[in-house]
């Protein structure tokens, strides 16, 4: 990635949320660039790291406020652009896998039909064009039976499959940035190897860029390229997937010490002790 | 050592899915029993014909030497209790942590509500000042402490839970299991855990049963099961995505 122009810039992106009492900031100066890589934002819940992912595609509820010194999409700058321009950009060329299946999806449209309807919204395509994408996007994702899973309704399907179902309909309009907040934490280990395939293999044949949303640090570690790690809104360090035990941050060095270990037993886990200089100094 | 729980020939049916297939196992007084399997390999149903929450099925069940019939007298749930899975879900949003620790005290006309909720709160590392707050004003591990709180104001020697860390971060895990540890060791709790995590299981429990298809395709002691001595395909791969998961960090 080190001679082509990154696919997306951030800098200095900030969240805040006014309420009627106070400002509430959810992401504090958050700065990254995204190659054609597998990086990963981890970090507790509260983070920041889910706010991060809905402000790149300008997501953000109401009372929230955006802003950025700068946030590009290959070069094109995205801060500037309207509504429309944005939208543009959401679904087509950046777009997001939620975290739960069974809340994202339909619960009254079948999940054939959703996935076509992600496909007519970007293209002109007719309704037989969108099926037939459909249904080679389902096999794509690697569900034996298409033909039957696309009359199917979200409650119909396990979580894996409703999973892999969000998967294809977000890269039906081949985006160039995928952005997966927590694929794969509501699924069983065997499932979660199968989804995981499934983005490691779109992320090296189509060249995409892929943002990994997770709190699962083992899972990073062995999935991604880079890992940048959050807390409280910020960064506290950007580590090479491979160095994350190494990480120097006592925050990265808690997060690892609590896991149990199911060779190395211990009596008592670590836990976290939070430093209050994290939120306003930034790294150690 | 006495059993607390035994179970045998247990099978459940919903409809025409036969989801828990002549089940067995025997849990000691003052161990803690884990049960691992994917996501609708019948392991939560089994909890839930233990607790009597689910009133269809069939084989026999015998808890602190009673054999259980599919309704329950109320001295039982003094006896039993269970912490789910998503404290989000298992609190009544509109009731204060006051009213919902009151509430099994005044079912079980306990009395001296003041007195027991104070230090159930207190067992769970949760001062007073939670007492009169709503679940949205807590955090995700306080509202699990405040579920497991409300497990033990009944005193009950018998706590089933059902995922009690799969919904919270990390680092709220290990403040449960640190807290489910120090419960057992001060009460000689009797613990089953049921978990899709290997590691979690393997650090509260000493014996574990291996669930697929609604069968226990295999139980065995932690010891076996570090060593690598199991039978079941199905045991090593979980075994295998586990030790995957840490190899990934330790080997760095």
């Amino acid at each position: 990635m080190s001679s082509e122009a990154p696919l997306l810039t951030v800098e200095n992106l900030r969240v805040r949320f006014h309420t009627p009492t106070r400002i509430v900031e959810a992401v504090r100066g958050l700065s990254f660039t995204l190659g054609r890589e597998k990086l990963a934002i981890v970090g507790e819940s509260g983070s920041g790291k889910s706010m991060t992912g809905r402000a790149i595609l300008d997501l953000v509820p109401w009372p929230g406020e955006v802003t950025a010194d700068r946030m590009e999409f290959r070069g094109q700058d995205m801060m500037g652009l309207d509504k429309h321009g944005r939208r543009a950009i959401r679904g087509k060329r950046i777009s997001m896998v939620m975290q739960d299946p069974k809340f994202s999806l339909n619960p009254v449209m079948s999940v054939g039909q959703q996935i076509g309807e992600a496909y007519r919204v970007h293209t002109k395509a007719s309704r037989a064009e969108a099926r037939e994408r459909s249904l080679s996007m389902l096999e794509a994702v690697q569900i034996r039976d298409p033909q039957r899973v696309y009359d199917l309704y979200p409650h119909e399907v396990s979580g894996g499959m409703g999973q892999r179902v969000m998967i294809a309909m977000m890269l039906i309009g081949e985006p160039d940035i995928l952005i997966a907040d927590e694929p794969t934490s509501a699924l069983d280990v065997t499932v979660q190897a199968q989804v995981l395939d499934i983005l490691e293999r779109l992320v090296s044949d189509r060249g995409m860029g892929l943002i990994f949303i997770s709190h699962d640090l083992p899972l990073v570690a062995s999935f991604c390229d880079r890992v940048v790690v959050m807390y409280a809104g910020r960064v506290m360090e950007t580590l090479d997937a491979k160095a994350l035990s190494k990480g120097k941050h006592p925050y990265t060095q808690g997060l690892l010490g609590c896991l149990p270990d199911l060779d190395h037993p211990k009596d008592r886990l670590a836990t976290l002790q939070r430093d209050p200089a994290w939120v306003s100094g930034g790294g150690a | 050592m006495s059993d607390a729980i035994t179970v045998s020939g247990l099978n459940v049916s919903f409809g025409t899915s036969h989801v828990v297939k002549d089940v067995g196992f025997t849990v000691r007084t003052g161990e803690s029993y884990g049960i691992v399997g994917e996501s609708g390999s019948g392991k939560s149903t089994i909890l839930r014909a233990l607790s009597g929450l689910n009133r269809d099925w069939s084989g026999a069940i015998t808890i602190g030497g009673a054999r259980q019939q599919a309704k329950r007298p109320p001295a039982f749930y003094r006896q039993v209790q269970m912490v789910f899975q998503d404290p989000y879900g298992s609190l009544h949003p509109r009731m204060t942590v006051d009213a919902t620790l009151a509430e099994p005290v005044a079912i079980h006309a306990l009395g001296d509500v003041d007195r027991r909720i104070d230090r159930a709160l207190a067992d769970v590392g949760l001062d007073g000042g939670f007492r009169f707050r709503y679940p949205h004003q807590l955090s995700g591990g306080q509202r699990q402490r405040v579920a497991i709180a409300r497990a033990l104001i009944l005193e009950p020697s018998i706590l089933l839970l059902d995922e009690p860390t799969s919904a919270l971060d990390v680092s709220i895990q290990a403040e449960v299991l640190n807290l489910l540890s120090d419960l057992k060791a001060a009460r000689g709790l009797t613990l089953v855990l049921v978990s899709h995590n290997l590691a979690v299981v393997g650090h509260l429990c000493g014996r574990v049963a291996v669930m697929k298809d609604g069968r226990i395709v295999e139980e065995a002691s932690l010891e076996a099961i570090r060593s690598g001595d199991i039978r079941e395909a199905y045991t090593r791969d979980l075994l295998a995505a586990s030790r995957r998961a840490h190899g990934a960090i330790s080997a760095a």
